[in-house]
């Protein structure tokens, strides 16, 4: 699976939501991602990316597309 | 066996409460992650034979709870390896006594930096891995002089009482996760600690009494708790504080 559909699984994973509704997402956007929904995004990141992220981060990635931006800190493209 | 195909991180492995927790959870058939501050040949030797006789793995772990990058990078290490962490117990501390007003305030930051603060980025770290799992027992010792606060408390009482209060916030947090935190607050247990001279007097009168449950408390006694604590047998109990000393306050 390349970058683009880790991630996309991850927002799937962690929020149970389709694909197609992942793309425009942001923190408290939906009923999911909530503070619980969003350490289960981080720690599904962490694992399909083996990476640590740093608190900062954790705290700074607000939504689908800034996390985008965060990753790549990690020499993670997508 | 209670925790059987289970692995554990102990905190402070290497002797007192730590080490007994090690052994007790070995017979129980749980894998081990065996912290240390730093390598120590008596040590490697002791897991080496707990492993053979248990038939476990054990694997030593070493960082200092006051350095936060060593922290991080031993726990990047074990998450490397894959290897899985369903118990935390965070046993590693150091003790202090004396008046508050005898107390310089770099002793009271020191011992909250390795009985608080090493302790909250160890548990920050796994937790991050249970929540992927959703599960998980972390079980903190504290210690009754957390809950008690008698004269000589400003360090080690201090720590000790803020474990308790982040143990139940952090139950609080965690349990839509379904990750249990308990802690265990011991009295005075028959360990190094307990021949400093910040526990003479205590000793002593523990020492000095008849009375059958007046006295040290023994290390096995506290990691039989720990180990219950950590299995499945005590599955619906969550956020809670077990003083272990015997029915005695001091």
């Amino acid at each position: 699976m390349n970058n683009e559909k880790l991630y996309i699984q991850a927002f799937v994973d962690a929020f149970e939501i389709d694909e197609s509704e992942v793309s425009d997402l942001e923190y408290e956007s939906i009923q999911n991602w909530d503070s619980v929904g969003h350490m289960m995004l981080m720690a599904g990141l962490e694992e399909a990316f083996d990476i640590m992220l740093e608190m900062e981060d954790i705290i700074d990635f607000s939504g689908f597309s800034r996390g985008k931006e965060l990753l790549a800190k990690y020499d993670i493209l997508v | 066996m209670l925790l059987k195909n289970k692995t554990a991180l102990i905190t402070g492995s290497n002797r007192g409460i730590g080490l007994s927790i090690l052994k007790c959870f070995a017979e129980q058939g749980c894998n081990i992650l065996a912290h240390s501050r730093r390598e120590d040949l008596d040590f490697i030797r002791v897991t080496e034979e707990i492993s053979k006789d248990y038939n476990v793995d054990i694997s030593l772990i070493y960082f200092d709870l006051e350095d936060s990058s060593a922290i991080k990078s031993a726990m990047r290490s074990i998450f490397k390896a894959k290897m899985p962490i369903d118990i935390l117990v965070n046993s590693a501390g150091i003790i202090h006594g004396g008046l508050f007003q005898m107390t310089p305030i770099c002793d009271i930051r020191k011992v909250l930096d390795v009985n608080l603060f090493g302790m909250l980025e160890v548990t920050q770290l796994v937790c991050k891995y249970m929540v992927r799992k959703k599960t998980g027992s972390i079980i903190n010792i504290s210690s009754v002089a957390g809950i008690d606060l008698s004269p000589g408390n400003s360090a080690y009482g201090l720590s000790k009482a803020a474990v308790i209060a982040f143990s139940k916030t952090l139950s609080a947090e965690l349990s839509t996760y379904g990750i249990r935190v308990n802690v265990v607050a011991p009295s005075l247990t028959d360990t190094d600690m307990a021949a400093t001279d910040q526990a003479k007097k205590e000793r002593q009168l523990l020492t000095d009494a008849t009375d059958h449950f007046v006295r040290m408390a023994q290390p096995n006694e506290i990691a039989d708790l720990v180990c219950f604590l950590a299995s499945d047998k005590s599955a619906f109990i969550n956020g809670q504080v077990i003083r272990i000393d015997g029915g005695n306050k001091f």
